[in-house]
């Protein structure tokens, strides 16, 4: 068995949630409307986010690229993302949405610039 | 001549353009900085657009969407470039603006003004101690680690519990301090729930609630802090004081619209501490209107972009030469911190777009508009409101007709 206590983020109020999952099925306490219990499952069997960091980039007016997951991945794996990309170096001019790296930390997911960089 | 000059090239300067210039309007935007885009370019976590594009992007991404439309509509840009002086007598507008290339002149019909906000500062809160280097804002931080990958210090503490804190936070865990450590007066954190589940919780972040900095100890580098626990009233509980070693202090106290800037003798709210506007956001003074996080800080990208969207309307009718009316003026009272529109006074068809914050914490409220006399005109129910959550309105101009000042308050359902 699960346990977890997170915050509601689907409304201001942020329902305090305490959460029990056995497998597939959660039960949810704290919630004042449904919403919360289905954010509660969604964020205990699958709680995904968005991963940003910067790379360094050479010959663009900026030393950093902005880069970020071109999709949500699990949200234990954020710190070893962002250490996997600690090295890297990429050269401008890259497009916003350019694939920077493939299948970052074997997430299966690609990192993605998040702007225009001209070389300069 | 043009018709009309924006001031500031962050998302809501760049929105007004490119709405006035789709508008066959001749527009230019003047920014002090080196690219367009404002904060924006130093906000690379994602959440921005929700409401306004239907997706969630980063703020660099959420920026060039308007950058590309400003360029390829043929928006003049001027880049490095600070206003110094601005005229206003009359239709003419003169801005007086410097940069590299040296000192220009411009005449315009309209400003719209859209620098933003600023940071709050030690000084306004009185902190205590040394001045040791490894002080810094939390924007600057930002700045300095998504812009130029610089790591301010290792061991950190955060003065603060609003969303750009804990955004901060998480750039600095994700990045790789040491140790961080968020304090702050209240209760709980002041910002969005959104914001301290995915900035502090996910991570096990340390904070400390009903905290405070009493002063900071360093010579030449900060060496620690001395934190003190304080009451509900935010007074100091004596005997609580402790020493904390840290070699950074980040100060995330919060933003205030950056009217120091406005060269006019446009009137202030001091509740919002922006500029008083009207329901198309144009100032106290004719032909110059104020956007975004100006007027008042929003919790969104997204709102601030909408009242610039509804000031081009406004410009639009301005520069046509429609009429105004007497105006209504719109008043917080009781439950309702700030609001914005302070008046209503143009003559329009549209409902006109509120934006207010709740003095208090309440479920199943009632957002009430009411006349002078106290009679409701017209209500929106709400689920839950909160202060650190903005709440927007749409108000049917019918209920202001016949009124001088109409009050918004917060009641039980």
């Amino acid at each position: 068995m699960q346990t977890a206590e997170l915050l509601c983020t689907r409304c201001p109020r942020g329902c305090l949630l305490r959460v029990k999952a056995v497998e597939s099925s959660v039960a949810v306490e704290g919630n004042e409307c449904p919403v919360g219990e289905k954010h509660a499952a969604e964020e205990v069997l699958n709680p995904r986010r968005i991963v940003s960091t910067t790379v360094r980039i050479l010959g663009a007016r900026l030393p950093r690229l902005p880069v970020r997951t071109s999709e949500p991945v699990l949200k234990s794996r954020a710190r070893d993302i962002v250490a996997a990309l600690k090295n890297m170096v990429v050269e401008a001019p890259v497009k916003g949405g350019q694939v920077i790296l493939k299948n970052v930390a074997d997430t299966g997911v690609d990192i993605i610039a998040e702007r225009d960089m001209e070389r300069v | 001549m043009i018709d009309v000059a924006v001031v500031g090239g962050g998302p809501s300067g760049l929105a007004a353009a490119v709405r006035l210039a789709e508008k066959g309007f001749d527009v230019a935007i003047i920014e002090v900085m080196g690219e367009l885009g404002g904060m924006l370019e130093q906000c690379i976590h994602d959440g921005f657009g929700t409401k306004f594009f239907g997706e969630t992007l980063s703020g660099p991404e959420f920026a060039e969407r308007f950058v590309k439309k400003a360029y390829s509509l043929g928006i003049q840009v001027f880049l490095n470039t600070y206003v110094k002086e601005v005229k206003a007598g009359g239709g003419l507008k003169e801005i007086v603006a410097v940069s590299s290339s040296g000192v220009q002149r411009l005449e315009t019909r309209v400003i719209v003004y859209a620098i933003g906000c600023r940071e709050r500062n030690g000084f306004e809160i009185r902190l205590g101690g040394t001045r040791p280097a490894g002080v810094y804002t939390a924007g600057m931080v930002q700045r300095l680690i998504n812009l130029y990958g610089v790591l301010p210090g290792r061991r950190i503490l955060i003065m603060g519990g609003g969303d750009v804190g804990m955004i901060v936070a998480r750039h600095l865990h994700l990045e790789g301090v040491e140790s961080i450590l968020i304090v702050f007066p209240e209760a709980g954190f002041a910002g969005l729930p959104r914001n301290v589940q995915q900035c502090v919780l996910d991570f096990g972040i340390p904070f400390r609630p009903r905290t405070v900095v009493k002063k900071i100890i360093g010579k030449e580098r900060v060496e620690g802090v001395v934190l003190t626990r304080v009451d509900e009233k935010w007074n100091p509980i004596e005997g609580t004081e402790e020493f904390y070693a840290c070699d950074t202090v980040i100060l995330a106290l919060g933003l205030v619209p950056y009217t120091c800037e406005l060269k006019l003798g446009v009137r202030i709210d001091p509740a919002t501490r922006g500029p008083e506007v009207n329901e198309f956001f144009e100032t106290s003074v004719e032909g110059v209107f104020a956007v975004g996080n100006l007027v008042q800080v929003f919790d969104y990208v997204d709102d601030a972009v909408e009242t610039a969207c509804i000031a081009a309307r406004g410009v639009e009718k301005y520069l046509n030469g429609e009429l105004k009316t007497s105006p209504v003026r719109l008043v917080p009272s009781g439950k309702v911190r700030m609001i914005v529109p302070q008046r209503v006074e143009w003559v329009d068809e549209e409902d006109v777009v509120a934006f207010l914050r709740p003095a208090v914490e309440k479920s199943n409220a009632r957002i009430e508009v009411r006349n002078s006399e106290g009679r409701v005109l017209g209500g929106f129910f709400r689920r839950y409101v909160r202060p650190s959550t903005l709440e927007r309105i749409e108000v049917s101009r019918s209920l202001f007709s016949g009124q001088r000042e109409v009050t918004v308050d917060i009641a039980d359902s």
